[in-house]
């Protein structure tokens, strides 16, 4: 059955010329789960938005939203509030109450809900969840991943029919969002709720989709089951570079056949089309170890006198001109080490040198003149004035000197820039000081694909300019694509390091799913890109059955 | 079985402000020492032996206080002595020593009001009254701490990308309007956020209803019953002005009779049911808990 159908929709903002959405027709039936992807600025949160009429926004409008066969804005205030629900990127400012239980009751005291019904819905929610025990908590205290799952029950606490997801996983670790895609699919198969969700990060959710949708400059570019899409999409690397890697690899082969989506329907495309009597690449030359840029030795850290140590005895030596990434859980003290190296805390026991000076040695700020600088995980916390241009100005920097062209964005409002758009602005805030150690904190989160390349090209040339980068991330993909090493986080120390090809291998569940596709049949390939070379110098099976 | 902090928030407010509110309208030098001993008594209940250091700040503030009026107030008949050609009567004295009492033992009263009612508390006190303003004071709660981290936020983020520049106070300053200035940003940036959040819950559809987790138990009745009765007792006698005392210019007291004792009992009866309830429930669960 049909539960909502778009007709001809046409979307044009106030003071816009071109139509951010142009010609969007489709139906979604009742219990289907439909992801909606394309790169920024492709038109995806003002499609989602349409479909919820509290946050439509404003505009020029044609065409037609049918909810259950009725059109979107004759339905009643109620109906429309607690049928259609919406889910947003931002845990935190989504939030509307001080506390977990008022948090879950506040749609239903807004329907005027009588307490006894509030009462039992709250609970039955609270536990389908596992919120019972942060049930009386304060919502400060909960990790980006906790605040996330409470919004969603907050929401389904109204019984929606249909859920709305405009990125929900953008600000979470991966485990996080693994965790919340799961419960969506959970969602989906228990109860039947219909969910279309917006995404970035695509390599667990579009196996769980029965449909995928890309969009492109406003319109809809193609629509139908996953592996079809992506099979006719061979050929738009722009927007394949964010899908499984298994479909990936299917596409950058030019396989024909079923698409695979998952890291098994992967492995099983490998072994049944490809030999292995090559098993790994030549491994790359290992420049020598030069003198140290970072050096962490015996560092101990706790935030008060009485609680627990974050940082235990941690030792760690980053070379000069290297890209260095250290992964870790969340809570491991990844970010605690990295406010540690930039002094923004002290440690009380142990020393932390940069460039062979103790940090203790520079005076007067001058670590952070031409010295080091950092780039925080919440970008926007580096913006102080209303336009890009002013805030390159304040600090000195030169538009024109960047390793990369941010010259389209100068004249908006740092905070109306894309994730993306962000990064690279506060990127060139951080560079004015002319650092040599450059520290970024998940420099890849909220990122599309396309950012994301495009901020592992800037990283590097900025490596061949002979910088030193330490770069704390979540991402393994990531670090597989541009770490010179890595190192791996847990409980206040480093546990193990290496180059990626050896790091991701060695590891079996923290590492890339490019690796997982291949564990036991190549050896060392991390990235898609080298399993791909693998499959073409192995050559495939067919072909030399043929001969 | 529950200890006084856990019973029904309105009860408790109802509580406070009748034990205060004797306090503050009827200046009975009897009444005042039941406020300030059974306010203290509680305290110590709750805390032990800890917090000696507010405990001090508090007499301090009690001897200033005393100390004031017969500096300030010449009233009076009988002169202690005489200082910088003013006297210093036993009348403003003892005025002083009462109205220092009175503003301690409310103040201990106020201190154990606070500790008890958490911020839920107060939101299902107001909540009673108005579920709009309690939802306005919950998001404040709410934003507060948060506006306070982002712009410990900002100001790390600056500093570890060389923004105070030089380290002298002036450009410190700088530093931090900047800072405060984009802060503001921020929250309404936030805000937008926030709003779209609560439109698409329902918010302003209709005429709200308001969420506790609290309850009225029987205990909660029996306990409001019994504090307005008291309060009830109490109030008589002093309308009737059984209990008054008179400081100037001579101390002169009304007759102590069988109404001034009931008043006066009522009133030391009620302060005392925080401490009782305490005991009885600790002893409880003491025999309770010998059982398991």
């Amino acid at each position: 059955m049909e539960i909502l159908k778009v007709e001809n929709m046409r979307f044009t903002y106030p003071d816009c010329t071109a139509p951010a959405l142009e010609d969007i027709s489709f139906s979604v039936s009742r219990g289907e789960f439909t992801v909606l992807c394309g790169a920024t600025g492709s038109g995806k949160s003002t499609l989602l938005r349409m479909l919820k009429r509290e946050l439509t926004p404003l505009g020029e409008r044609a065409g037609g939203v049918y909810f259950k066969g009725q059109p979107l804005n004759e339905l009643s205030e109620r109906i429309s509030a607690s049928a259609i629900g919406f889910v947003m990127q931002k845990p935190e400012q989504q939030i509307v109450t001080d506390k977990v239980w008022h948090e879950l009751a506040f749609g239903l005291e807004n329907l005027g809900v009588p307490k006894s019904d509030i009462a039992r819905r709250v609970a039955e929610m609270a536990s389908y969840f596992g919120i019972g025990p942060w049930y009386d908590r304060d919502v400060a205290e909960l990790s980006g991943g906790q605040k996330q799952l409470l919004n969603l029950a907050a929401v389904l606490v109204m019984q929606p029919e249909l859920l709305i997801l405009d990125e929900p996983t953008a600000q979470l670790d991966p485990i996080a969002a693994a965790d919340f895609i799961a419960t969506l699919k959970r969602l989906n198969q228990d109860f039947g709720i219909t969910i279309i969700i917006a995404e970035h990060r695509l390599e667990d959710v579009i196996p769980t989709g029965d449909r995928l949708m890309v969009m492109e400059k406003g319109h809809l570019i193609a629509d139908g089951r996953p592996e079809q899409v992506i099979a006719g999409l061979r050929g738009r690397r722009d927007i394949l570079c964010g899908m499984p890697s298994a479909a990936r690899l299917f596409t950058e082969l030019g396989a024909e056949g079923s698409c695979p989506l998952t890291v098994r329907e992967g492995r099983e495309f490998i072994e049944s089309s490809y030999l292995n009597n090559i098993r790994s690449l030549p491994a790359k030359e290992k420049s020598a170890p030069s003198e140290p840029a970072l050096e962490f030795k015996e560092i101990y850290f706790r935030y008060t006198r009485d609680s627990k140590d974050i940082l235990k005895g941690l030792d760690l030596r980053i070379n000069r001109g290297e890209l260095f990434c250290i992964l870790g859980g969340n809570g491991s003290g990844k970010t605690t080490s990295l406010k540690a190296a930039a002094g923004l805390i002290k440690p009380y026991s142990g020393i932390i040198k940069v460039f062979g000076k103790k940090l203790k040695e520079y005076k007067n700020r001058s670590l952070y003149r031409n010295c080091l600088a950092m780039l925080p995980q919440d970008v926007q916390t580096v913006f102080l004035k209303n336009s890009v241009r002013e805030e390159l100005e304040e600090c000195g920097a030169d538009p024109e000197k960047l390793p990369y062209d941010i010259s389209g964005l100068l004249d908006m409002h740092p905070y109306d820039l894309s994730g993306g758009e962000q990064q690279l602005a506060a990127l060139a805030k951080v560079l004015a000081a002319d650092p040599e150690l450059l520290l970024l904190d998940e420099p890849t989160k909220g990122l599309d694909a396309a950012s994301k390349m495009k901020m592992i090209s800037v990283l590097e040339n900025l490596k061949q300019e002979g910088m030193t980068i330490v770069a704390v991330t979540h991402d393994v993909e990531f670090a597989a694509m541009c770490a010179d090493r890595c190192a791996m986080f847990f409980d206040g120390q480093i546990v193990s390091a290496g180059t990626p090809d050896n790091f991701f291998s060695e590891n079996s569940f923290y590492t890339t799913a490019a690796s997982r596709m291949t564990r036991g049949y190549y050896d060392n390939a991390v990235t898609v890109e080298a399993i791909a070379e693998l499959c073409r110098r192995n050559g495939g099976k067919d072909e030399r059955n043929k001969e | 079985m529950r200890s006084f902090s856990e019973y029904n928030p309105v009860v408790i407010t109802v509580y406070i402000f009748s034990v205060t509110g004797i306090a503050m309208f009827c200046n009975y030098p009897l009444l005042i020492g039941m406020t300030f001993l059974g306010g203290l008594l509680y305290y110590i209940v709750r805390n032990g032996r800890s917090h000696w250091r507010s405990h001090i700040f508090f007499f301090m503030l009690f001897i200033v206080l005393a100390a004031a009026n017969p500096l300030v107030s010449h009233n009076g008949v009988t002169i202690l002595f005489v200082m910088n050609d003013n006297p210093v009567t036993l009348e403003a004295l003892l005025y002083g020593i009462n109205s220092a009492a009175m503003i301690v033992g409310v103040l201990y009263w106020f201190r154990n009001f606070t500790q008890i009612m958490t911020s839920e508390k107060l939101l299902y006190v107001t909540g009673a009254l108005s579920p709009k303003l309690s939802l306005v004071l919950s998001m404040s709660l709410r934003f507060v701490p948060m506006f306070h981290r982002q712009s410990e936020n900002v100001s790390d983020a600056q500093k570890a990308m060389g923004l105070f520049k030089e380290d002298n106070v002036i450009d410190d300053v700088r530093g931090k309007m900047r800072i405060f200035s984009i802060i503001i940003t921020w929250a309404l940036e936030n805000g937008i956020i926030t709003a779209d959040s609560m439109a698409a819950r329902g918010f302003g559809t209709g005429k709200r209803s308001h969420f506790t987790n609290f309850r009225f138990r029987r205990g909660d009745i029996i306990f409001l019953l019994t504090d307005l009765a008291l309060l009830g007792i109490c109030v008589a006698a002093i309308a009737g002005h059984f209990l008054e005392l008179d400081f100037y210019p001579k101390i002169k007291g009304s007759e102590i009779g069988a109404e001034a004792i009931a008043g006066a009992a009522a009133y030391g009866l009620l302060v005392l049911l925080p401490v009782i309830i305490e005991t009885e429930a600790s002893l409880r669960w003491r025999y309770l808990k010998s059982k398991i």
